[in-house]
Protein backbone atom coordinates (compact mmCIF):
# COMPACT_ATOMS: atom_id res chain seq x y z
CA UNK A 1 0.00 0.00 0.00
CA UNK A 2 1.06 3.45 -0.38
CA UNK A 3 2.59 5.39 2.17
CA UNK A 4 2.04 8.75 0.91
CA UNK A 5 -1.92 7.44 0.92
CA UNK A 6 -2.00 6.50 4.63
CA UNK A 7 -0.22 9.14 5.12
CA UNK A 8 -3.14 11.37 3.84
CA UNK A 9 -6.30 9.81 4.11
CA UNK A 10 -5.51 8.19 7.38
CA UNK A 11 -6.76 10.95 9.72
CA UNK A 12 -9.93 10.99 7.53
CA UNK A 13 -10.38 7.38 8.19
CA UNK A 14 -9.95 7.49 11.94
CA UNK A 15 -12.29 10.41 12.10
CA UNK A 16 -14.86 8.49 9.68
CA UNK A 17 -14.62 5.89 12.12
CA UNK A 18 -15.06 8.17 14.94
CA UNK A 19 -17.85 10.10 13.39
CA UNK A 20 -20.02 6.73 12.87
CA UNK A 21 -18.57 5.23 16.49
CA UNK A 22 -20.29 8.23 18.02
CA UNK A 23 -23.50 7.47 15.97
CA UNK A 24 -23.78 3.94 16.64
CA UNK A 25 -22.57 3.95 20.39
CA UNK A 26 -25.52 5.62 22.33
CA UNK A 27 -27.90 3.09 20.12
CA UNK A 28 -25.34 0.43 20.91
CA UNK A 29 -25.84 1.64 24.71
CA UNK A 30 -29.16 1.45 24.67
CA UNK A 31 -29.36 -1.61 23.13
CA UNK A 32 -27.78 -3.12 25.57
CA UNK A 33 -29.33 -1.35 28.58
CA UNK A 34 -32.56 -2.79 26.97
CA UNK A 35 -30.87 -6.08 26.89
CA UNK A 36 -29.78 -5.90 30.97
CA UNK A 37 -32.81 -4.24 32.15
CA UNK A 38 -35.78 -3.83 30.55
CA UNK A 39 -37.34 -6.26 29.33
CA UNK A 40 -39.64 -6.54 25.88
CA UNK A 41 -43.18 -6.55 26.15
CA UNK A 42 -44.75 -6.65 22.88
CA UNK A 43 -49.00 -7.08 22.64
CA UNK A 44 -51.64 -7.33 20.58
CA UNK A 45 -53.19 -3.99 21.49
CA UNK A 46 -49.77 -2.42 21.62
CA UNK A 47 -48.65 -3.63 18.34
CA UNK A 48 -51.37 -2.42 16.73
CA UNK A 49 -51.89 0.04 13.81
CA UNK A 50 -52.50 3.02 16.11
CA UNK A 51 -55.72 4.81 15.25
CA UNK A 52 -56.20 7.58 17.95
CA UNK A 53 -56.82 4.50 20.70
CA UNK A 54 -60.03 3.22 18.06
CA UNK A 55 -59.90 -0.43 16.72
CA UNK A 56 -57.76 -0.35 12.94
CA UNK A 57 -59.54 -2.44 10.59
CA UNK A 58 -58.83 -1.82 7.15
CA UNK A 59 -56.58 0.61 7.42
CA UNK A 60 -53.67 1.33 5.24
CA UNK A 61 -54.66 -1.19 2.67
CA UNK A 62 -55.38 1.37 -0.15
CA UNK A 63 -53.10 3.90 -0.81
CA UNK A 64 -54.14 6.59 -3.64
CA UNK A 65 -51.18 7.94 -5.60
CA UNK A 66 -53.29 10.85 -6.35
CA UNK A 67 -50.62 13.57 -5.26
CA UNK A 68 -48.47 12.34 -7.79
CA UNK A 69 -50.04 14.18 -10.43
CA UNK A 70 -49.60 17.04 -8.34
CA UNK A 71 -46.31 16.77 -8.63
CA UNK A 72 -45.97 16.24 -12.63
CA UNK A 73 -48.04 19.74 -13.21
CA UNK A 74 -45.86 21.57 -10.60
CA UNK A 75 -42.67 19.84 -12.65
CA UNK A 76 -44.12 21.24 -15.62
CA UNK A 77 -45.31 24.94 -15.16
CA UNK A 78 -43.52 25.67 -12.05
CA UNK A 79 -40.06 23.91 -11.75
CA UNK A 80 -39.49 24.27 -15.66
CA UNK A 81 -40.04 28.21 -15.25
CA UNK A 82 -36.66 28.57 -13.14
CA UNK A 83 -34.74 26.58 -15.95
CA UNK A 84 -36.58 28.65 -19.12
CA UNK A 85 -35.53 31.70 -17.47
CA UNK A 86 -31.92 31.39 -17.16
CA UNK A 87 -32.17 29.41 -21.02
CA UNK A 88 -33.63 32.15 -23.10
CA UNK A 89 -31.25 35.00 -21.48
CA UNK A 90 -28.27 33.03 -22.38
CA UNK A 91 -29.91 31.40 -25.45
CA UNK A 92 -27.55 33.40 -28.42
CA UNK A 93 -23.90 32.59 -25.98
CA UNK A 94 -24.89 28.72 -26.06
CA UNK A 95 -23.25 26.14 -27.26
CA UNK A 96 -25.44 24.07 -29.91
CA UNK A 97 -25.03 20.61 -27.16
CA UNK A 98 -26.07 22.95 -24.46
CA UNK A 99 -29.14 23.58 -26.70
CA UNK A 100 -30.11 20.14 -27.21
CA UNK A 101 -29.71 19.21 -23.75
CA UNK A 102 -32.20 21.88 -22.64
CA UNK A 103 -34.24 20.46 -25.28
CA UNK A 104 -34.25 17.03 -24.32
CA UNK A 105 -35.16 18.40 -20.83
CA UNK A 106 -38.06 20.28 -22.37
CA UNK A 107 -38.73 17.15 -24.31
CA UNK A 108 -39.60 15.12 -21.22
CA UNK A 109 -41.53 17.74 -19.64
CA UNK A 110 -43.73 18.21 -22.56
CA UNK A 111 -43.84 14.41 -22.57
CA UNK A 112 -45.72 14.22 -18.75
CA UNK A 113 -47.77 17.29 -19.70
CA UNK A 114 -49.14 15.45 -22.57
CA UNK A 115 -49.59 12.31 -20.38
CA UNK A 116 -51.32 14.88 -17.88
CA UNK A 117 -53.64 16.48 -20.24
CA UNK A 118 -54.84 12.52 -22.30
CA UNK A 119 -55.25 11.87 -18.65
CA UNK A 120 -57.81 14.82 -18.41
CA UNK A 121 -56.07 16.76 -15.03
CA UNK A 122 -55.59 20.03 -16.42
CA UNK A 123 -59.66 20.32 -16.91
CA UNK A 124 -60.85 22.52 -13.74
CA UNK A 125 -63.82 20.66 -11.95
CA UNK B 1 -21.81 5.12 47.49
CA UNK B 2 -21.74 5.90 51.06
CA UNK B 3 -24.00 9.27 51.35
CA UNK B 4 -21.33 10.98 53.50
CA UNK B 5 -18.79 10.69 51.45
CA UNK B 6 -20.66 11.43 48.31
CA UNK B 7 -21.84 15.00 50.29
CA UNK B 8 -18.68 15.27 51.39
CA UNK B 9 -17.55 15.27 47.38
CA UNK B 10 -19.82 17.33 46.26
CA UNK B 11 -19.12 20.21 48.64
CA UNK B 12 -15.64 19.97 46.84
CA UNK B 13 -16.87 20.31 44.00
CA UNK B 14 -17.07 16.46 42.77
CA UNK B 15 -19.96 15.21 41.04
CA UNK B 16 -20.79 11.74 41.72
CA UNK B 17 -23.84 9.47 41.28
CA UNK B 18 -25.01 5.94 40.46
CA UNK B 19 -26.03 4.36 37.42
CA UNK B 20 -29.67 4.46 39.38
CA UNK B 21 -29.85 8.04 39.84
CA UNK B 22 -28.37 8.95 36.34
CA UNK B 23 -30.90 6.76 34.81
CA UNK B 24 -33.87 8.03 36.89
CA UNK B 25 -32.53 11.76 36.33
CA UNK B 26 -32.76 11.27 32.52
CA UNK B 27 -36.25 9.84 33.01
CA UNK B 28 -37.89 12.20 34.93
CA UNK B 29 -36.33 14.91 33.56
CA UNK B 30 -37.86 14.22 30.24
CA UNK B 31 -41.60 12.66 30.63
CA UNK B 32 -43.08 13.29 27.77
CA UNK B 33 -47.19 13.78 28.09
CA UNK B 34 -49.56 12.57 25.26
CA UNK B 35 -51.49 15.14 23.38
CA UNK B 36 -55.47 14.75 24.39
CA UNK B 37 -57.78 16.07 26.73
CA UNK B 38 -61.02 14.40 27.11
CA UNK B 39 -63.64 17.24 28.59
CA UNK B 40 -62.88 20.65 30.90
CA UNK B 41 -59.28 19.63 32.86
CA UNK B 42 -57.75 19.76 29.38
CA UNK B 43 -58.28 23.57 29.31
CA UNK B 44 -56.21 23.99 32.84
CA UNK B 45 -53.55 21.15 31.08
CA UNK B 46 -53.28 23.65 28.13
CA UNK B 47 -52.84 26.36 30.05
CA UNK B 48 -50.39 24.37 32.15
CA UNK B 49 -48.42 23.90 29.30
CA UNK B 50 -48.21 27.51 27.81
CA UNK B 51 -45.81 30.38 29.03
CA UNK B 52 -47.33 31.61 32.19
CA UNK B 53 -47.34 28.44 33.93
CA UNK B 54 -44.52 26.86 31.25
CA UNK B 55 -44.50 22.87 32.06
CA UNK B 56 -41.22 22.90 30.01
CA UNK B 57 -39.21 24.11 33.44
CA UNK B 58 -40.08 20.32 34.43
CA UNK B 59 -38.80 19.03 31.12
CA UNK B 60 -42.73 17.74 29.70
CA UNK B 61 -43.42 20.55 27.36
CA UNK B 62 -43.44 18.11 24.74
CA UNK B 63 -47.02 17.05 23.86
CA UNK B 64 -46.33 14.37 21.53
CA UNK B 65 -49.62 13.27 19.12
CA UNK B 66 -48.52 10.09 18.93
CA UNK B 67 -48.47 7.09 21.86
CA UNK B 68 -45.72 5.85 20.69
CA UNK B 69 -43.70 8.47 21.71
CA UNK B 70 -45.30 9.59 25.14
CA UNK B 71 -44.26 8.69 28.47
CA UNK B 72 -47.18 9.94 30.50
CA UNK B 73 -50.80 10.26 30.57
CA UNK B 74 -53.01 13.37 32.14
CA UNK B 75 -56.18 11.73 31.96
CA UNK B 76 -57.63 15.13 31.93
CA UNK B 77 -61.46 15.08 32.25
CA UNK B 78 -64.35 13.21 32.10
CA UNK B 79 -64.50 9.43 30.92
CA UNK B 80 -67.52 8.44 29.19
CA UNK B 81 -68.05 4.99 29.31
CA UNK B 82 -68.12 5.17 25.37
CA UNK B 83 -64.59 6.85 26.01
CA UNK B 84 -62.93 4.52 28.07
CA UNK B 85 -61.83 1.63 25.34
CA UNK B 86 -60.78 4.24 23.49
CA UNK B 87 -58.21 5.63 26.68
CA UNK B 88 -56.78 1.96 27.66
CA UNK B 89 -55.76 1.15 24.31
CA UNK B 90 -53.95 4.61 24.08
CA UNK B 91 -52.59 3.39 27.32
CA UNK B 92 -51.49 0.09 26.00
CA UNK B 93 -50.03 1.50 23.10
CA UNK B 94 -47.68 3.50 25.03
CA UNK B 95 -44.22 2.10 25.49
CA UNK B 96 -42.58 1.56 28.47
CA UNK B 97 -41.96 3.06 31.01
CA UNK B 98 -45.54 4.95 31.02
CA UNK B 99 -47.25 6.72 33.85
CA UNK B 100 -50.69 8.50 34.36
CA UNK B 101 -52.13 11.23 36.05
CA UNK B 102 -55.49 11.23 36.76
CA UNK B 103 -56.43 15.08 36.58
CA UNK B 104 -59.80 16.18 38.00
CA UNK B 105 -62.48 15.14 39.55
CA UNK B 106 -63.89 13.22 36.80
CA UNK B 107 -60.71 10.86 35.98
CA UNK B 108 -60.95 10.17 39.38
CA UNK B 109 -63.93 8.56 40.66
CA UNK B 110 -66.47 10.67 38.35
CA UNK B 111 -66.93 13.58 40.52
CA UNK B 112 -70.23 15.48 39.78
CA UNK B 113 -71.38 13.15 37.08
CA UNK B 114 -70.91 10.31 39.16
CA UNK B 115 -74.56 9.01 39.00
CA UNK B 116 -74.59 9.08 35.72
CA UNK B 117 -75.65 6.67 33.50
CA UNK B 118 -72.38 7.33 30.94
CA UNK B 119 -69.32 8.17 32.96
CA UNK B 120 -66.70 5.83 34.23
CA UNK B 121 -66.28 5.96 37.78
CA UNK B 122 -62.80 7.12 37.71
CA UNK B 123 -60.33 5.57 35.15
CA UNK B 124 -57.91 3.77 37.97
CA UNK B 125 -60.44 1.06 37.07
CA UNK B 126 -58.77 0.14 34.21
CA UNK B 127 -54.99 1.91 34.07
CA UNK B 128 -53.14 1.58 36.68
CA UNK B 129 -52.70 5.83 38.00
CA UNK B 130 -49.75 7.05 39.77
CA UNK B 131 -50.99 10.56 40.60
CA UNK B 132 -54.60 11.43 41.54
CA UNK B 133 -55.20 15.11 41.20
CA UNK B 134 -58.94 16.15 43.17
CA UNK B 135 -60.30 19.61 41.61
CA UNK B 136 -62.84 20.40 39.61
CA UNK B 137 -60.71 21.73 37.20
CA UNK B 138 -57.63 21.03 39.50
CA UNK B 139 -55.44 24.42 39.04
CA UNK B 140 -51.92 24.12 36.70
CA UNK B 141 -50.55 24.74 39.96
CA UNK B 142 -51.71 21.46 40.77
CA UNK B 143 -51.00 19.76 37.99
CA UNK B 144 -47.17 20.62 38.13
CA UNK B 145 -47.86 19.48 41.69
CA UNK B 146 -48.73 16.56 40.62
CA UNK B 147 -46.03 16.60 38.18
CA UNK B 148 -43.20 17.15 40.52
CA UNK B 149 -44.79 14.08 43.12
CA UNK B 150 -44.22 11.57 39.46
CA UNK B 151 -40.96 13.35 39.35
CA UNK B 152 -40.06 12.19 43.22
CA UNK B 153 -42.00 8.82 42.73
CA UNK B 154 -39.83 8.26 39.14
CA UNK B 155 -36.38 9.05 41.26
CA UNK B 156 -36.89 6.92 43.86
CA UNK B 157 -37.33 3.93 41.73
CA UNK B 158 -34.48 1.40 42.01
CA UNK B 159 -32.88 -0.31 39.09
CA UNK B 160 -33.06 -4.06 40.11
CA UNK B 161 -34.46 -5.52 43.11
CA UNK B 162 -38.35 -7.07 43.79
CA UNK B 163 -39.28 -3.55 43.98
CA UNK B 164 -37.99 -2.52 40.84
CA UNK B 165 -40.86 -0.58 38.91
CA UNK B 166 -43.20 -2.49 36.71
CA UNK B 167 -41.47 -1.63 33.06
CA UNK B 168 -38.19 -3.49 34.46
CA UNK B 169 -39.92 -6.49 35.55
CA UNK B 170 -40.89 -9.08 33.11
CA UNK B 171 -43.76 -10.44 34.55
CA UNK B 172 -45.36 -7.45 35.06
CA UNK B 173 -47.69 -6.97 32.06
CA UNK B 174 -47.66 -3.90 29.63
CA UNK B 175 -51.22 -4.22 28.59
CA UNK B 176 -54.53 -3.75 30.20
CA UNK B 177 -57.77 -5.80 29.61
CA UNK B 178 -59.44 -3.18 26.83
CA UNK B 179 -63.59 -2.76 28.02
CA UNK B 180 -65.97 -3.83 25.53
CA UNK B 181 -69.29 -1.76 24.96
CA UNK B 182 -71.73 -4.35 26.49
CA UNK B 183 -75.60 -4.47 26.28
CA UNK B 184 -75.95 -3.12 29.64
CA UNK B 185 -72.52 -1.56 30.63
CA UNK B 186 -68.76 -1.61 29.82
CA UNK B 187 -67.54 -6.02 29.80
CA UNK B 188 -65.57 -6.31 32.06
CA UNK B 189 -66.65 -2.61 34.61
CA UNK B 190 -63.79 -2.56 35.91
CA UNK B 191 -60.06 -4.79 35.71
CA UNK B 192 -60.26 -7.26 39.42
CA UNK B 193 -56.81 -6.96 38.92
CA UNK B 194 -56.39 -3.15 39.38
CA UNK B 195 -59.34 -2.26 41.20
CA UNK B 196 -60.16 -3.84 44.83
CA UNK B 197 -60.74 -0.93 46.41
CA UNK B 198 -64.19 -1.93 46.48
CA UNK B 199 -63.95 -5.20 48.96
CA UNK B 200 -60.87 -3.10 50.74
CA UNK B 201 -60.05 -0.16 53.06
CA UNK B 202 -63.30 -0.11 54.30
CA UNK B 203 -63.99 -0.34 57.74
CA UNK B 204 -65.39 -3.74 58.68
CA UNK B 205 -65.79 -4.25 55.22
CA UNK B 206 -65.71 -7.90 53.68
CA UNK B 207 -62.09 -8.23 52.40
CA UNK B 208 -60.49 -6.47 54.80
CA UNK B 209 -58.36 -8.97 56.45
CA UNK B 210 -57.20 -10.76 53.78
CA UNK B 211 -55.18 -8.34 50.86
CA UNK B 212 -54.69 -5.53 52.23
CA UNK B 213 -51.20 -4.59 51.02
CA UNK B 214 -50.65 -1.59 48.74
CA UNK B 215 -50.52 -1.94 45.29
CA UNK B 216 -47.29 -1.61 43.61
CA UNK B 217 -46.71 -0.67 40.26
CA UNK C 1 -100.44 33.76 20.05
CA UNK C 2 -103.77 32.05 20.83
CA UNK C 3 -104.12 28.20 21.48
CA UNK C 4 -107.43 27.75 21.41
CA UNK C 5 -107.73 29.28 17.75
CA UNK C 6 -104.70 27.43 16.24
CA UNK C 7 -106.27 24.38 17.58
CA UNK C 8 -109.67 25.29 15.81
CA UNK C 9 -107.61 25.87 12.98
CA UNK C 10 -106.18 22.32 12.81
CA UNK C 11 -109.45 20.77 13.40
CA UNK C 12 -110.96 22.94 10.17
CA UNK C 13 -107.85 21.84 8.33
CA UNK C 14 -107.29 18.08 9.29
CA UNK C 15 -110.61 17.01 10.11
CA UNK C 16 -110.59 13.99 12.45
CA UNK C 17 -107.17 14.85 14.54
CA UNK C 18 -107.11 14.48 18.35
CA UNK C 19 -106.38 17.51 20.02
CA UNK C 20 -106.01 18.81 23.82
CA UNK C 21 -104.71 21.62 25.28
CA UNK C 22 -102.80 21.47 28.41
CA UNK C 23 -102.83 23.84 30.78
CA UNK C 24 -99.48 24.69 32.40
CA UNK C 25 -100.55 26.22 36.03
CA UNK C 26 -96.80 27.63 36.44
CA UNK C 27 -96.23 31.62 36.05
CA UNK C 28 -94.71 31.01 32.53
CA UNK C 29 -98.52 29.60 31.52
CA UNK C 30 -97.07 28.15 28.38
CA UNK C 31 -99.75 26.28 27.35
CA UNK C 32 -99.41 22.87 25.14
CA UNK C 33 -100.91 21.03 22.58
CA UNK C 34 -101.44 16.80 22.86
CA UNK C 35 -101.73 15.49 19.37
CA UNK C 36 -102.93 12.63 18.26
CA UNK C 37 -100.79 9.74 16.99
CA UNK C 38 -102.38 9.04 13.69
CA UNK C 39 -102.78 12.27 12.43
CA UNK C 40 -99.18 14.48 14.11
CA UNK C 41 -97.67 14.47 10.28
CA UNK C 42 -99.94 16.33 8.80
CA UNK C 43 -101.46 19.11 11.72
CA UNK C 44 -97.32 19.23 11.70
CA UNK C 45 -97.29 19.97 8.12
CA UNK C 46 -100.55 22.39 8.58
CA UNK C 47 -98.59 24.04 11.17
CA UNK C 48 -95.20 24.59 9.25
CA UNK C 49 -97.06 25.60 5.96
CA UNK C 50 -100.02 27.51 7.17
CA UNK C 51 -100.03 31.32 6.25
CA UNK C 52 -101.00 32.64 9.44
CA UNK C 53 -98.73 30.51 11.41
CA UNK C 54 -95.69 29.22 9.49
CA UNK C 55 -94.37 27.78 12.44
CA UNK C 56 -90.95 27.07 10.40
CA UNK C 57 -88.18 26.47 13.26
CA UNK C 58 -88.24 23.72 15.35
CA UNK C 59 -85.96 24.89 17.80
CA UNK C 60 -86.24 21.91 20.71
CA UNK C 61 -87.40 18.17 20.64
CA UNK C 62 -87.32 16.59 24.13
CA UNK C 63 -88.35 13.22 25.61
CA UNK C 64 -90.11 13.34 28.89
CA UNK C 65 -90.99 10.14 31.45
CA UNK C 66 -93.96 11.16 33.70
CA UNK C 67 -94.23 9.40 36.54
CA UNK C 68 -97.28 7.47 37.77
CA UNK C 69 -99.37 10.25 39.66
CA UNK C 70 -101.47 10.47 42.57
CA UNK C 71 -103.82 13.86 42.74
CA UNK C 72 -105.72 14.08 46.00
CA UNK C 73 -108.50 16.31 46.39
CA UNK C 74 -110.95 17.03 49.28
CA UNK C 75 -114.71 16.28 48.68
CA UNK C 76 -117.57 16.86 50.66
CA UNK C 77 -119.78 13.90 50.96
CA UNK C 78 -123.40 13.37 52.39
CA UNK C 79 -123.39 10.30 54.84
CA UNK C 80 -124.95 9.03 58.07
CA UNK C 81 -122.73 8.85 60.79
CA UNK C 82 -124.00 7.36 64.08
CA UNK C 83 -127.84 7.81 62.84
CA UNK C 84 -127.76 11.65 61.71
CA UNK C 85 -126.97 12.24 58.50
CA UNK C 86 -123.86 14.92 58.11
CA UNK C 87 -121.21 16.60 55.64
CA UNK C 88 -117.94 14.76 56.39
CA UNK C 89 -114.56 15.23 53.76
CA UNK C 90 -113.61 12.61 52.08
CA UNK C 91 -110.08 12.66 50.63
CA UNK C 92 -110.06 11.11 46.92
CA UNK C 93 -107.24 9.87 45.13
CA UNK C 94 -106.99 9.71 41.84
CA UNK C 95 -104.44 7.69 40.08
CA UNK C 96 -102.92 8.81 36.33
CA UNK C 97 -100.21 6.13 35.64
CA UNK C 98 -96.98 7.20 33.95
CA UNK C 99 -96.26 7.15 30.24
CA UNK C 100 -93.62 8.76 28.01
CA UNK C 101 -94.09 11.77 25.79
CA UNK C 102 -92.19 14.10 23.22
CA UNK C 103 -92.00 17.48 23.47
CA UNK C 104 -91.51 19.67 20.24
CA UNK C 105 -91.05 23.66 21.04
CA UNK C 106 -92.13 25.59 17.39
CA UNK C 107 -91.32 29.08 16.21
CA UNK C 108 -91.99 30.99 13.29
CA UNK C 109 -88.95 32.69 12.00
CA UNK C 110 -91.45 34.35 9.12
CA UNK C 111 -93.80 35.61 12.04
CA UNK C 112 -91.50 36.19 14.60
CA UNK C 113 -93.90 34.47 17.22
CA UNK C 114 -93.53 31.30 19.14
CA UNK C 115 -93.21 29.08 21.20
CA UNK C 116 -95.71 26.61 20.35
CA UNK C 117 -95.59 23.57 22.23
CA UNK C 118 -96.67 20.33 20.87
CA UNK C 119 -96.84 16.98 22.84
CA UNK C 120 -96.83 13.40 21.39
CA UNK C 121 -97.44 10.34 23.69
CA UNK C 122 -96.94 6.77 22.75
CA UNK C 123 -99.77 4.40 23.52
CA UNK C 124 -97.93 3.06 26.54
CA UNK C 125 -94.30 2.25 27.28
CA UNK C 126 -93.46 -1.26 26.56
CA UNK C 127 -94.56 -2.94 23.50
CA UNK C 128 -96.18 0.24 21.61
CA UNK C 129 -93.96 2.80 21.82
CA UNK C 130 -93.79 4.16 18.55
CA UNK C 131 -94.41 7.63 17.30
CA UNK C 132 -94.46 9.29 14.23
CA UNK C 133 -91.53 11.11 13.29
CA UNK C 134 -91.43 15.02 12.22
CA UNK C 135 -88.17 15.06 10.68
CA UNK C 136 -89.68 14.91 7.24
CA UNK C 137 -91.34 18.27 8.35
CA UNK C 138 -88.67 20.02 10.65
CA UNK C 139 -85.06 18.46 9.52
CA UNK C 140 -83.73 20.06 12.76
CA UNK C 141 -85.67 17.17 14.44
CA UNK C 142 -83.28 14.26 13.33
CA UNK C 143 -81.14 14.36 15.92
CA UNK C 144 -83.33 15.26 18.46
CA UNK C 145 -85.65 12.40 17.88
CA UNK C 146 -82.51 9.88 17.63
CA UNK C 147 -81.52 11.31 21.35
CA UNK C 148 -85.00 10.76 22.30
CA UNK C 149 -85.07 7.42 21.05
CA UNK C 150 -81.83 6.16 22.25
CA UNK C 151 -82.17 7.51 25.95
CA UNK C 152 -86.08 6.99 25.95
CA UNK C 153 -86.62 4.34 23.44
CA UNK C 154 -89.65 6.09 22.10
CA UNK C 155 -89.75 4.67 18.01
CA UNK C 156 -89.76 7.60 15.64
CA UNK C 157 -91.29 5.95 12.52
CA UNK C 158 -90.21 7.73 9.51
CA UNK C 159 -87.03 8.97 10.74
CA UNK C 160 -84.55 8.32 8.18
CA UNK C 161 -81.48 7.53 10.08
CA UNK C 162 -82.65 6.33 13.48
CA UNK C 163 -79.76 4.87 15.59
CA UNK C 164 -78.49 5.20 18.78
CA UNK C 165 -76.77 8.87 18.92
CA UNK C 166 -75.43 9.09 22.73
CA UNK C 167 -74.68 5.57 23.76
CA UNK C 168 -73.13 2.92 21.87
CA UNK C 169 -74.60 0.81 19.38
CA UNK C 170 -74.82 -1.93 21.51
CA UNK C 171 -76.33 -0.61 24.57
CA UNK C 172 -79.79 -2.23 25.15
CA UNK C 173 -81.66 -0.02 28.09
CA UNK C 174 -82.93 3.10 27.79
CA UNK C 175 -81.07 5.52 30.40
CA UNK C 176 -83.50 8.53 31.08
CA UNK C 177 -86.23 6.54 32.00
CA UNK C 178 -87.48 6.62 35.13
CA UNK C 179 -87.47 2.68 35.60
CA UNK C 180 -83.53 2.65 34.34
CA UNK C 181 -81.43 0.42 36.47
CA UNK C 182 -77.95 1.45 36.50
CA UNK C 183 -75.13 -0.98 36.80
CA UNK C 184 -74.05 -0.67 40.49
CA UNK C 185 -70.50 -0.09 40.04
CA UNK C 186 -70.13 2.49 43.09
CA UNK C 187 -67.36 2.12 45.91
CA UNK C 188 -66.94 2.88 49.14
CA UNK C 189 -65.93 6.66 49.59
CA UNK C 190 -66.55 9.17 52.46
CA UNK C 191 -69.38 11.29 50.25
CA UNK C 192 -72.58 13.33 52.36
CA UNK C 193 -74.47 11.82 49.28
CA UNK C 194 -76.66 8.69 50.60
CA UNK C 195 -77.55 7.38 47.52
CA UNK C 196 -73.78 6.76 46.47
CA UNK C 197 -73.19 5.05 50.28
CA UNK C 198 -76.11 2.86 49.76
CA UNK C 199 -75.33 1.73 46.62
CA UNK C 200 -71.90 1.37 47.44
CA UNK C 201 -73.19 -1.02 50.54
CA UNK C 202 -75.43 -2.76 48.13
CA UNK C 203 -72.12 -3.07 45.51
CA UNK C 204 -70.05 -4.48 48.79
CA UNK C 205 -72.29 -7.12 49.77
CA UNK C 206 -72.55 -8.16 46.29
CA UNK C 207 -69.13 -8.90 46.05
CA UNK C 208 -68.76 -9.97 49.31
CA UNK C 209 -70.80 -13.16 48.22
CA UNK C 210 -68.75 -14.21 45.54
Amino acid sequence: MNSAFTHIYGPIAILMIAAVGFAIAPLAMAWLWSKKFSPRKPGPVKNATYECGLESNDAFLRFRPEYYLYAIVFLIFDVEAIFLLPFAVAFTGLTVGASIAMLIFLLLLVEGLVWTWRKGVLIWV
Amino acid sequence: MDLELKEALSRQGIFTTTLEELYNWGRRSSVWPLTFGLACCAIEMIATSMARYDLARFGAEVFRPSPRQADLMIVAGTVTKKMAPQVVRLYNQMPEPKYVIAMGACAISGGPFKQGYNVLKGIDRYIPVDVHIPGCPPRPEALMDAFITLQKKIDAQSLTGADRPRHLNAEEPSEFIVPQYGAHDLEPPKNVKLWNIITKNIPNGPGTASDNEPRKD
Amino acid sequence: MNLEKIKSDIEAAVPGCRLQIILNGSPSGQHSLLLGREHAVEIARFLRDDPELRLDYCSNVTGVDWLDSETSEKVKVKKLVDGVEQEVEEVRKTRTPGYLEAVYHLYSMEKKHGPLVLRLRPENRTDHVTLPSLTPVWRSAEFQEREIFDLYGIIFEGHPDLRRILMWDEFEDHPMRKDYVEPNDYEYEPTPHDAVLEKSKQARAIEGQR
